[in-house]
């Protein structure tokens, strides 16, 4: 059985990963295709569920521990409890769930992207010293030249050069370099797809 | 004529994979009787590896996030680098006191990744050493999975973070985090806003491909290494045909 098991896993998942591909190609495996992503989906839904009992474990063999943070594990733990309650009764857009995520969930997040702005600003004046290279330098200028070229300054109003400059570096070597890199990934990306086709690799355990 | 044409068009994606599936299993059967291929080095992967071995000796943990990517849409490629990479840490790390932990932002690679290992110590025969809770889901919304995942890098002992899969620019919060515990961050990602905030947050970045070519430099074995060779002719192919096109604009040619 134990062997069993992980060749009929690669079988199911070679010969589903097959189907759909084909499905692009060949009017006549849409209908499986369909029927194959439909299928994805509801698992997909099914495996939130199941990563949200996860989060609970570990929140949970948190809160029981005597660690430093263990506090913050029984308020999340609170938390999940009563949004589920709330969000059971209200509905996922009712009054008092938007309440609830206009309350917590949005002020929270807003806050950490305000650290984030923080952290970003910090990186850059660090970098600097971390790696002292022409390529940095041109980093930092790129950066300090779109910066000033995007908003208007104070007593300067906006520069019409910096602003020629930022339209060309934004437009020109900005949408080169992210293409080369996008084509990279998308290399990457087929040999990762085809590697999981031929069933070479196997990340659902087979 | 114009059929033809018409007909190569609609095909072109399939030709363009059978031809990538060719590549790739030509190179794994030339490359059974090859020693060892010759990789350029990549600082990342070499101060990644000595990491590994150097928490072993300590004791200490190992940290790897999946991102957030969804496995139903093209993100999902760079969380499968990240379950590969994510085995081969645990392989590395099977005689260390802590095994690693890994933290996603989607229940279906936070299932792949419980999976990756079990199958990785039933494979080793330490099925005991697995524990479902080394394999988290943090948050489902990408600011949320950051901040689950910060306290699993300062609260844990960890001595080296690996960020593999689709995150956005709330990646910084993960490395700030990794630079505050002191430990070491290697990191990649599918989108161009992380890979700008990870050369400016981070000493070992992978840009572009280089994420790709984890499971080549940590000897994931040769399917790996095949598949390296057949995105480097590839990439290749596409320069060419890019230049030329570029050309036959300049000369007014192509339209």
């Amino acid at each position: 059985m134990k062997k069993i098991l992980p060749i009929t896993n690669a079988i199911i998942a070679i010969a589903s990963g097959v189907l759909v591909l084909l499905g692009y190609f060949f009017p006549a495996v849409r209908g499986i295709q369909s029927i194959l992503i439909g299928w994805a989906i509801i698992l997909a839904a099914f495996a939130l569920l199941l990563g949200i009992f996860n989060l609970v474990m570990v929140h949970w063999k948190k809160a029981g521990s005597e660690e430093p943070g263990s506090v913050y594990s029984i308020v999340l733990l609170i938390s999940l409890i009563l949004t589920m309650i709330i969000v059971s009764i209200s509905g996922p857009t009712g009054s008092w769930s938007l309440w609830v995520f206009n309350t917590f969930q949005v002020p929270v997040e807003i806050s950490l992207l305000a650290v984030l702005a923080v952290i970003l600003v910090y990186a850059g004046a660090r970098l600097l010293s971390r790696r002292p290279k022409w390529n940095t330098i041109l980093f930092l200028v790129t950066v300090l030249v779109v910066l000033l070229g995007s908003v208007p300054l104070f007593f300067f109003g906006e520069i019409t050069p910096l602003n020629v400059v930022r339209g060309w570096l934004a437009q020109v070597p900005a949408v080169a370099g992210a293409r080369g890199l996008l084509l990279g990934v998308a290399l990457g990306t087929v040999a990762t797809g085809l590697r999981i086709l031929i069933g070479v690799d196997r990340p659902y355990g087979g | 004529m114009e059929q033809v044409l018409s007909l190569i068009n609609s095909y072109l994606g399939l030709l363009f994979i059978l031809l990538c599936l060719g590549l790739i299993l030509s190179f794994i059967f030339s490359d059974r009787t090859r020693e060892k291929l010759n990789l350029r080095s990549i600082q990342a992967f070499s101060h990644f590896r000595r990491e590994v071995d150097l928490a072993v000796e300590a004791g200490k943990r190992l940290h790897i996030s999946l991102g957030r990517g969804n496995i139903n849409d093209l993100q999902g490629g760079a969380a499968f680098i990240g379950l590969t990479i994510l085995d081969r840490c645990a392989r590395a790390a099977s005689n260390s006191d802590r095994p690693p932990v890994t933290t996603s932002g989607d229940g279906v690679v936070t299932i792949l990744s419980q999976d990756t290992l079990q199958s990785t110590y039933r494979s080793l025969a330490t099925e005991q050493r697995y524990d479902p809770t080394n394999a988290r889901l943090t948050g489902l919304t990408p600011l949320a999975y950051a901040a689950g995942a910060m306290p699993a890098i300062h609260d844990e002992h960890v001595s080296a973070n690996i960020l593999a899969g689709h995150f956005g620019t709330e990646v910084a919060l993960l490395t700030e985090a990794g630079e505050r515990s002191r430990s070491l961050t290697v990191a990649g990602s599918d989108s161009i806003p992380a890979q700008a905030v990870l050369y400016a947050t981070t000493d070992e970045a992978l840009l572009g491909e280089e994420l790709y070519a984890a499971g080549a430099y940590l000897g994931a074995g040769t399917a790996h290494t095949a598949s390296l060779r057949m995105q480097d002719i590839l990439r290749w192919v596409l320069v060419v045909a890019i230049v030329i096109g570029a050309i036959l604009k300049l000369l007014g040619i192509l339209s």
